[in-house]
């Protein structure tokens, strides 16, 4: 073996840099075709499995290479954020809930790339909430932009176990309609099948939680727009916190839950749970009956045919005015942020992504848990109304074919701030366990998203 | 070798008629000379350039993301920070303490001959020895209110139904955080302070007996007195590691009920990615530092040579 000397050391050093240096251009046309991409990790296999397919058909068609990592719905989250802070960002990200905090707040610092071009490829295959729940408002530009490719959006239905509610000597047919007294249908469940010896059972799956990302958010404005307080923010996107209607709906809505909860209808945890908490707790059988988004509820235990069966999905019933509540819909989709290295290769992906029918097999590989944003396929494809199965018909129902309106953060982002302080989860725990009364705790919400809005003034040309 | 020594060295043996630039080259140099002094260089660029990467470049970094003055407004104004701060005081103060007391005491069981001593030791060190995410997660289910192992336990033991314990009571969960990181964590400190114990001479206690000092009075007079540099060296590590523990309380309360749980470290997380602020997520931890600075200091003053002593 020679020795190593000075000389050899640097004449090795420099023919490293020369060959590196030739083969530079190589490299660079290589990653000129090459986007890479973050993407929520699937539910269930099968839906990974999907997504690699999607990608192998595009590099196929398209000649582009997709580097991809598919990432669980917490990690991704940080690394999305760790990622836009730092500058060092991939070319597409796409999170299942990135349409509640990250994309409303970077589109408004005019941290993402417009996607005007790649939405408009579809446009007349989307449907109006989706289509508007895509654009978000943009503090440079001072005007709202598609700075999401829609692929998929959730609605959020009941879901009961119609054996609880047999076991406890009821029909779910004779519950009535209107939004409080639905709600108080199930609450004398809890004691008649106590009374069968069902000891930890709780009526009500009211998700009051303080920890997000959306399951708290989610439950208190359906009950806040079923008291009549969807005008808190308009799609105008001015906030309408000192409205006397939205702040009775807010009282109202919190002197309902907190009250639910402490007689002792939710169970304790509930202050606490994280988003598969309280999916946990109903497969547990730790109450009758809960609304959350999507049915992962039911999809979880799709290869138990008999539990599957034994849950009901329901869409939304009236408002406590007595009129049908349009389905407030979480539209998500994927993003390119600003310092991407190739922008042209993930748009071209991004419009391969949201075509019709690649949407529609990546999402019916996902079970149903997610629906497609296009009208038209619900229509051909009989996946999504089949009879047969009436979970994803019901929740299809809810989310495609009955009145939506998309998510407040949509209009405003400061509002998405608010949903990720989890300020209505805090209002919650400021009565129960800081004995507040519901007016002094729905003074002290509004009054912080009053300070967190006035950090991203809206102001549209 | 100190440095002085070692230019005390390198001047011995420089010829008179060297430059004095040229001989403060070699002092800086180290002695080394010509291909020796690049080797050096060599091997030493891969560690600064690692060191500047993975050390230096990420604290100053943190340190520019939470510099703004407005943010500590943020955060002082917040209630939950306010509460964080409590929580995190208690949670150190009671929890470092009781751990480092119950291991001194616990290494003095240990200290007793017998092979079902040895076989007590294996089992007590077990909770260190096992990963700590599997062991967190465990307890926080089994602390569950309404299906948990214990509320279980107590209901068919007892017939009465436990309360939720790190699900209605800050009290409680901060109480279930602090005994779960003492069960962790004592078993290490009972070790160290074992291996502290197991170096004081033999000798000294036979003069104590001898002088009728045992039991009680030959550890407050002898063990003790001993142990005590070694004793307050671990609660200042323990302390700085505890300041930053984030395991204990993410996974067995994960800052609950309702936010009243967190402690700094948890809560700097929680506002950096939950909320997607990282800049408060910095500065929450970043104000955990004037407490860390001065505990740094003064372990390294305790850890000069002259001070750890037996």
């Amino acid at each position: 073996m020679n020795r190593l000397s000075r000389r050899s050391v640097l004449r090795a050093s420099l023919g490293l840099a020369a060959a590196g240096a030739l083969a530079r251009p190589f490299i660079a046309n290589a990653e000129a075709k090459t986007a890479s991409v973050w993407w929520t990790q699937g539910f269930v296999p099968e839906e990974d499995a999907s997504f690699r397919n999607m990608v192998a058909e595009y590099e196929k068609a398209s000649g582009n290479k997709i580097d991809y990592s598919l990432i669980p719905f917490g990690p991704l989250m940080q690394k999305i954020v760790s990622a836009v802070t730092t500058g060092d960002v991939p070319d597409v990200m796409s999170h299942d809930a990135g349409s509640q905090n990250v994309i409303p707040q970077n589109a408004y610092h005019d941290k993402l790339v417009d996607l005007t071009d790649v939405v408009e490829t579809q446009k007349s295959q989307y449907m109006p909430t989706a289509y508007e729940g895509a654009q978000y408002y943009n503090s440079v530009t001072k005007k709202r932009g598609f700075y999401m490719a829609p692929y998929k959006l959730n609605a959020t239905p009941f879901h009961i176990w119609s054996s609880l509610v047999e076991k406890a000597g009821y029909k779910l047919a004779d519950a009535p309609q209107k939004w409080d007294a639905f709600w108080d249908f199930f609450k004398p469940m809890q004691k008649k099948l106590r009374d069968q010896g069902m000891r930890g059972v709780y009526s009500l799956g009211l998700q009051l939680t303080t920890v997000g990302p959306n399951d708290g958010n989610v439950l208190f404005h359906h009950f806040l727009m079923a008291n009549g307080g969807s005008g808190i923010i308009t799609k105008d996107g001015q906030p309408h916190l000192d409205d006397p209607q939205v702040k009775e709906a807010v009282i109202k809505t919190l002197t309902y839950l907190t009250t639910a909860y402490k007689d002792g209808y939710i169970p304790p945890g509930a202050l606490s749970w994280n988003d598969a908490d309280d999916n946990n707790a109903f497969h547990a059988k730790q109450f009758v009956i809960d609304l959350d988004g999507t049915i992962s509820t039911e999809v979880a235990l799709i290869h138990d045919k008999a539990q599957y069966d034994d849950i009901v999905t329901l869409g939304m019933p009236l408002d406590n005015a007595g009129k049908p509540m349009p389905e407030q819909i979480l539209v998500e989709g994927a993003f390119v942020p600003k310092g991407a290295k190739n922008v042209e290769v993930a748009k071209d992906f991004l419009k391969y992504v949201i075509r019709p029918e690649v949407t529609d097999a990546y999402l019916k590989a996902g079970l149903g848990r997610w629906l497609p944003t296009m009208p038209s396929l619900v229509k051909k494809d009989p996946f999504w109304l089949d009879p047969k199965d009436p979970h994803v018909k019901a929740y299809t129902e809810e989310g495609l074919v009955n009145p939506t309106v998309a998510a407040f953060s949509v209009y405003n982002p400061g509002y998405a701030e608010a949903n990720s302080q989890q300020i209505w989860g805090v209002a919650h725990a400021d009565v129960i366990q800081h004995g507040m009364t519901p007016q002094a705790a729905a003074e002290s919400a509004l009054g912080k998203i009053k300070t967190i809005l006035a950090k991203y003034p809206v102001v549209q040309s | 070798m100190d440095g002085a020594h070692v230019l005390k060295t390198t001047e011995a043996f420089v010829p008179r008629t060297v430059s004095l630039p040229r001989r403060r080259l070699r002092a800086w140099r180290g002695g080394l000379q010509g291909s020796e002094f690049t080797w050096a260089v060599a091997f030493t660029v891969p560690y600064i350039a690692l060191f500047l990467a993975f050390v230096a470049y990420p604290v100053a970094y943190g340190l520019w993301l939470g510099h703004k003055p407005s943010l500590y407004a943020e955060l002082f104004a917040d209630p939950i920070y306010q509460r964080t701060v409590v929580n995190t005081v208690l949670y150190v103060g009671i929890g470092v303490n009781l751990k480092m007391f119950g291991a001194l005491l616990l290494s003095g069981f240990f200290m007793r001959r017998g092979w079902w001593v040895k076989g007590l030791l294996l089992i007590y060190v077990l909770p260190w020895a096992v990963p700590a995410l599997p062991s967190f997660i465990s307890i926080h289910w089994m602390l569950n209110g309404q299906w948990g192992l214990l509320n279980n336990l107590m209901w068919d033991v007892f017939g009465i139904d436990g309360p939720g314990w790190i699900e209605t009571s800050r009290w409680l969960a901060l109480g279930s955080v602090i005994v779960s990181h003492i069960w962790k964590w004592m078993p290490f400190w009972t070790v160290i302070l074992l291996a502290g114990r197991m170096a004081v001479p033999q000798e000294l206690y036979e003069a104590a007996e001898m002088d009728g000092a045992t039991g009680f009075r030959r550890f407050v007079h002898v063990t003790f007195p001993l142990l005590a540099n070694l004793y307050l060296i671990c609660t200042l590590l323990s302390t700085i590691f505890t300041l930053g523990d984030f395991n204990s309380v993410y996974f067995v309360s994960g800052g609950g009920p309702a936010l009243s749980t967190h402690v700094l470290a948890t809560l700097g997380i929680r506002d950096a990615f939950d909320i997607a602020r990282p800049d408060l997520g910095v500065a929450a931890v970043m104000s955990s530092l004037p407490l860390m600075i001065p505990l740094v200091i003064l372990l390294m003053r305790k850890l000069r040579t002259t001070e750890v002593r037996l």
